[in-house]
């Protein structure tokens, strides 16, 4: 078999090993899921960083059941975020706002994936 | 109250040394001949030896006329306690700097001792010196560890109870601070390089070595203090992306790309711009770190106290990277190498990638442990910048650097054949498929863990190819030791400790289960296929703490999680995870509360629940004790490529 | 080449001038920060309980007094760093006509007895049971300090671990 037919081969094994993945994964967004993510999201009130996911004290439980409780109320998990944090103020976010100043942090790594690609491309045209 | 003088005496001793040898070195420099650097790293080091023996006298003999002393030491500070004492607190942990960086000068400046008249050497040791005198300055000044204290204190305050209730606190600092006064010594020579305009290749490929060692010791550091806060703080994890955390990481960032890319122009002379900017960066990344750590702006539960410290760092970070930066405008017109980059997938190719997305991230590290300060300024309100953001950028990148380990060191150097490649990477492509069948096949549908434990094998399989090679070219050698100084062994080691480590945290932090359990006295339950038991209470009290331990057995072993009280004004009140670890799991069982209202050392009541009833915190980490192992591994690695032959000295 | 080294190494430098200066002007956070509290100005709600060492306070009784009222936990690690500035305080304005009152913040009793046993107080700490006195306060995290006037007035609030020349500081602006 020629090195490029083997390649394609592995490839395509690859391919269906994906597929199968993709196809036999639950991807319901349970309720339990929802929760236990957004108890990554908001930090413990006592704590410095650790979240409220992670930490036992009495106030961080405290929010963890006020996270579920929304949740089973049925609220969006944006409205959530934004009530927890006009109650304790926007540090109780472990992930900054995207808005305002929030922007450049999340540029930052968008510009330095830009420069990569920039740079590889230079190096790409000066080869020719 | 002689110890104070001794200690002050010495200091101003090793500073006068350090100055003079700025000064020896330029007039040296200005005559063309060698100066007396020796004699003054020498005088030096004399000078803080004393001061740190003195300070460790003060601190074992519970002497409270000092200060420090008083403040972190207690007549019933158990020995190893009172030594790591010395570097508990700001004043004390400048004094193990100076120590660490006056041993490091002395030892360059004598390695070198037969080319001190050389230009290059001069200038290094000048810049050696500098910095020292730097550090020693705040010891004198600002920040002295010996100061006198008026009251006639009969007992000390004690250390901070997290840093005497583990062993570890012996090794972190002195590993972590090795290893950031390591890159002194690129930065030195990379300065004095870019003076005297001599920027060829031989000063750059030495400094490797240094800088490998340095590298070894700070990745070793930074893991055992994850291993440290793992074992002490009570959440069950490693790393929280706390300021002072990233500011130890930053410099391991552009020191791990600095060890790549130097690689590169050892074999193709290429990358020398990027070798000194990245020289530069490093150490002056250690510099802001020590800023982070020291000057209060950020607040973090490894910080230490604030002080006034915090312009003078931030100034001094200012002047090196000020230097560098400068330096590296002028001199540019030298730095043109007579070949380039031949093709971006080849292996010089790839190397740009690993340097660019090494640097990236920290940048993007920086940025966000900054950040909070910057919104503060801005808006007047707090933010916190926490792991869900660092997380959401170090896991892509380690996909992508994962990818690079499977790849590059299979990748031919000037050109990028498909064909051989794909030669090359066949076994481990297969390798790695199959394992993830076995994974789907097992269970696991997470893509994350998928994907990582598929380029991770893609990883292990290119550095055991590698390795496959050098063990073949050292048998046919018939010398089988020449296998560990080959140049690729001890990287490719590296490499596989990483991987190991890379599993660990994706295992653990994507299967993690914790629970609180209820026990009464005798009773036991299943956690997450775990047998937990609580079999009773055990109180200790002696002169140190007095201390509430629980006797809990898991699986087969005993575990004693505790609430401690120490005694002392510093020793606050902690909870003291217990953990029963072995390759596949590690059980994390936390002391959470205890039900009635009987008297304990402090920790939590909850009255709802019947007396003598326990709350513990169960925290399962599968495969947990393989960051550990991976760490181990890098630093074994990292010996083995301190020990080896450079790429030219093949033939023998 | 020559160009592209000189201004990356003129950029890089230009941002570190500007990290370098944001960063040195920064305030270390090892102190209290005054805020704005919604009470200030306003008459203080009643601070009313049993000591930990057993007597009885009202800060009724004290009126005419500057009164500094803190919130403090023996879990709270700025709580450690601000005890002995709070303790050396009130013993040297006990004669002044200032007093400092402590109150127990989501904390237990047993706790908050070792806690003064271990640091020593030399300033009594109430008991706030049901949190009833921190949420009058609207207290969410230790230590947090009220200065209360002769009149009975909030009249400053500082938020975090106060050092003893914050106090001073802020009790002379109260007594003017």
């Amino acid at each position: 078999m020629t090195v490029l037919r083997s390649f394609w081969l592995w490839v395509g094994a690859l391919a269906v090993v994906a597929v199968l993945v993709v196809v036999t994964t639950p991807s319901v967004a349970t309720s339990q899921a929802r929760i236990t993510h957004l108890e990554t999201l908001v930090r413990c009130p006592e704590c410095r960083d650790l979240s409220v996911a992670e930490s036992d004290e009495t106030s961080a439980i405290a929010v963890r059941h006020e996270i579920a409780d929304d949740v089973h109320r049925g609220e969006s998990d944006n409205k959530i975020l934004t009530s927890l944090e006009a109650a304790y103020g926007t540090s109780i976010l472990l992930s900054p706002p995207t808005s305002g100043l929030g922007v450049l942090l999340w540029a930052g790594p968008v510009a330095v994936l830009v420069l990569c690609v920039g740079i590889g491309v230079r190096l790409a045209r000066r080869r020719r | 109250m002689t110890l104070i003088w001794i200690g002050r005496v010495a200091l101003v001793v090793a500073l006068g040394a350090l100055v003079g040898g700025v000064v020896d070195q330029a007039v040296a420099l200005r005559h063309r001949r060698a100066g007396h650097a020796l004699w003054f790293a020498l005088g030096a080091l004399v000078g803080i030896l004393g001061a740190v023996a003195a300070m460790e006298v003060a601190l074992v003999t519970h002497n409270f006329s000092l200060a420090y002393v008083a403040a972190n030491n207690a007549t019933f500070t158990p020995l190893l306690y009172s030594i790591t004492g010395m570097w508990s607190a700001l004043e004390g942990s400048l004094l193990l700097w100076s120590l660490l960086l006056t041993l490091v000068t002395l030892f360059v400046i004598y390695y070198y001792r037969r080319e001190a008249s050389d230009p290059v050497v001069a200038w290094a040791s000048a810049v050696l010196f500098g910095v020292g005198a730097f550090f020693t300055y705040l010891l004198v000044v600002p920040a002295s560890p010996f100061v006198h204290n008026p009251a006639h204190v009969l007992q000390g305050a004690g250390p901070n109870a997290l840093l005497q209730n583990n062993p570890l606190v012996a090794v972190h600092p002195p590993l972590l601070y090795a290893g950031f006064v390591g890159f002194t010594v690129p930065f030195a020579f990379a300065i004095a390089m870019l003076v005297t305009g001599r920027v060829q290749d031989r000063w750059q490929l030495e400094q490797r070595r240094w800088t490998v060692l340095a590298w070894g010791a700070l990745s070793l550091g930074i893991v055992l203090g994850a291993w440290w806060s793992y074992q002490v703080l009570g959440w069950g994890g490693f790393w929280g992306w706390d300021p002072v955390e990233n500011a130890a990481l930053l410099p391991w960032l552009t020191a791990t790309a600095y060890i790549h890319s130097v690689i590169v122009q050892d074999r193709r002379g290429l990358f020398r711009v990027w070798n000194l900017s990245l020289a530069i960066a490093t150490f002056s990344l250690t510099v802001l770190g020590t800023f982070f750590t020291r000057s209060g702006v950020l607040q973090s539960v490894h910080a230490f106290s604030s002080s006034t410290l915090g312009p003078l760092l931030i100034g001094f970070f200012f002047v090196c990277v000020g230097a560098g930066a400068g330096l590296l405008a002028w001199r540019g017109d030298r730095l043109r190498s007579a070949v380039g980059v031949d093709h971006p997938l080849s292996r010089e190719g790839l190397f740009v990638a690993n340097n660019v997305l090494f640097v990236g991230f920290a940048i993007v590290v920086l940025l966000g442990t900054v950040f909070p300060l910057l919104y503060q300024a801005v808006n007047g309100a707090q933010v916190t910048v926490g792991t869900p953001y660092f997380a959401s950028i170090a896991a892509p990148l380690s996909v992508v650097l994962l990818a690079l380990m499977a790849v590059a060191p299979l990748v031919s150097w000037r050109s990028a054949d498909a064909g051989v490649l794909w030669g090359r990477l066949r076994t481990s492509a297969w390798f790695a498929l199959a394992l993830v069948v076995a994974l789907v096949a097992f269970g696991v549908r997470r893509p994350t863990v998928l994907v990582a434990y598929f380029l991770a094998a893609g990883a292990a399989g290119a550095a055991l190819r590698t390795l496959r090679g050098v063990l073949v070219a050292a048998h046919r050698r018939g010398r089988w030791t020449s296998a560990l100084r080959a140049p690729s062994t001890g990287g490719m080691v590296v490499h596989l400790g990483i991987v190991i480590l890379a599993l660990g945290i994706v295992t653990s932090t994507s299967y993690t289960t914790r629970a609180e359990v209820t026990l009464a006295h005798g009773q036991s339950t299943v956690v997450s296929g775990q047998y937990v038991s609580f079999a009773g209470f055990h109180e200790v009290k002696d002169a140190l703490e007095t201390s509430t331990e629980l006797v809990v057995s898991v699986g087969g072993d005993q575990l004693r999680p505790a609430v401690t009280t120490y005694n002392g004004r510093n020793g606050q009140t902690v909870g003291t995870p217990a953990i029963d670890s072995n390759l596949l799991r590690d059980v994390y069982v936390t002391f959470d509360a205890v039900g009635g209202n009987g008297a304990t050392s402090g920790a939590q009541v909850q009255n709802g629940l019947p007396a003598g009833s326990v709350v513990l915190g169960v925290t399962v980490e599968p495969l947990l004790a393989w960051l550990w192992i991976g760490g181990l591994v890098v630093g074994l690695g990292s010996a083995l490529s301190f020990l080896r032959r450079r790429y030219n000295e093949e033939a023998a | 080449m020559r160009r592209t080294i000189t201004v990356a190494s003129l950029v890089v430098l230009a941002l570190c001038v500007a990290l370098t200066v944001f960063l040195g002007t920064r305030r270390p956070v090892g102190d209290a920060t005054t805020v704005q509290s919604p009470l200030l100005g306003k008459f203080a709600p009643s601070v009313e309980g049993t000591e930990l060492d057993g007597g009885h306070f009202d800060l009724r009784d004290d009126r005419g007094d500057i009164v500094v009222v803190d919130f403090w936990a023996s879990w709270c690690g700025p709580c450690v760093a601000e005890a002995p500035n709070l303790s050396s305080f009130a013993w040297r304005e006990r004669h002044d006509k200032v007093k400092v009152i402590g109150v127990v913040f989501d904390d237990s009793v047993s706790a908050a007895r070792a806690f003064q046993t271990h640091y020593g107080s030399l300033y009594p700490s109430i008991v706030d049971p049901n949190g009833d006195i921190a949420n009058s306060y609207g207290v969410t995290s230790p230590p947090t300090t009220f200065i209360v006037d002769g009149q009975g007035r909030v009249a400053a609030t500082l938020l975090g671990p106060a050092s003893t020349a914050q106090l001073v500081g802020a009790v002379n602006r109260v007594r003017r």
